[in-house]
């Protein structure tokens, strides 16, 4: 068995182990699930939302939502794939009952996204790398939600683009557009870092 | 032409990965890229927003994470007793309807036994069985379905 092989069982053994637990709703595998994706979740769910507040309420709710839907998850797709896809449906329930319909009703919502600072220590050679990230999370508050998604799903989270279709519900060729799109948008405000 | 060059340039530039492009796509983007300075700062400028998007520091804080644990926790041992007591629900279900069709058999037995001893005929007997085995519980549903139907107009006199 080659590496590639071998690493794709592993993968797979893994997920089948998680839709197991989650089965029996064992609590020392949600806590350690939630150990694992807590930064990957935050972070989607404060781009979703816009709001920490909000992506708080959402991350509590997503893993309680995992606990009662936990048989859902079969174990074919990977877990954080079904985990964004949990979220992404709780946010736009949460949104419906704000009279949104989908992630489209925040199509000319341009809130700044507040992202909470992580209290690391500043250095000088992080300077330039710093203001690189706070032009582009200036951007990513400019961009549609769809746009906003898409990258963070491809370029944080590193899913693939079949796993984004399959979070987002859309088809392949329109999140393959959306990152396109995305990132088209974006380099406006890379130009501005760098001038 | 020059133009769809250049978009499907970016667009292999924007989307690509190893798992995305494929090798003759990639010679023919890096030859392109070398002679074509626009889509060139267009690949740098794309690997720095993805280098940035990457390193864009968000962090969940212990304390939510601390507490959602505890709240699944919670959440888990509710489920848990709520599981136990739909399994009591099921046994005491199934305990009922066990007596009820043996009780229900020997209350026949009887019956038909004191309807020979009293000289009754069958059809008279058999009657007042099920009359009076039903009583109860016709009776019953009598009541809950008065008391249905005044709760319903109790709301509906609320809600007007």
């Amino acid at each position: 068995m080659n590496a590639a092989a071998y690493f794709v069982h592993a993968m797979a053994e893994e997920n089948s182990e998680i839709a197991r637990g989650l089965r029996r709703r064992d609590p020392d595998l949600l806590d350690r699930l939630i150990e694992q994706y807590q930064h990957r979740l935050l972070r989607y769910l404060l781009h979703l939302t816009g709001n920490p507040a909000m992506a708080e309420d959402l991350f509590q709710e997503t893993w309680v939502r995992v606990l009662e839907r936990g048989s859902h998850y079969d174990g074919r797709h990977e877990f954080s794939t079904w985990l964004f896809a949990v979220a992404r449906h709780l946010f736009i329930d949460s949104t419906r009952r704000k009279h949104h319909a989908s992630l489209d009703g925040m199509l000319d919502d341009n809130r700044p996204i507040e992202i909470p600072a992580t209290g690391q220590p500043s250095a000088f050679d992080l300077t330039a790398q710093r203001e690189l990230s706070e032009r582009v999370t200036d951007g990513l508050t400019h961009l549609v939600a769809e746009y906003r998604e898409a990258l963070v799903l491809r370029f944080q989270e590193g899913l693939s683009l079949e796993e984004i279709a399959v979070v987002t519900g859309a088809p392949l060729g329109t999140v393959k557009s959306r990152i396109y799109r995305g990132l088209n948008a974006l380099q406006p405000y890379l130009k501005g870092a760098q001038a | 032409m020059t133009g769809n060059v250049h978009e499907r340039a970016q667009a292999l530039i924007a989307l690509g990965d190893a798992q995305l492009v494929s090798a003759a796509d990639r010679t023919w983007l890096n030859r392109h890229i070398e002679e074509c300075p626009a889509c060139r700062d267009y690949a740098s400028n794309t690997s720095d927003v993805i280098h940035a998007l990457r390193s864009l520091p968000v962090a969940a804080s212990s304390a939510l994470v601390a507490a959602t644990q505890l709240r699944v926790r919670l959440r888990a041992q509710e489920l848990q007793r709520g599981q136990e007591r739909l399994w009591l629900v099921w046994i005491s279900c199934v305990l009922v309807t066990s007596s009820a069709g043996l009780t229900t058999l020997l209350a026949w037995r009887s019956w038909e036994w004191l309807g020979q001893r009293l000289q009754i005929s069958n059809l008279t007997w058999q009657v007042c069985f099920v009359l009076i085995w039903m009583a109860p519980v016709l009776i019953g549903s009598l009541l809950l379905l008065a008391r249905g139907t005044h709760l319903a107009e109790h709301t509906g006199t609320w809600e007007g």
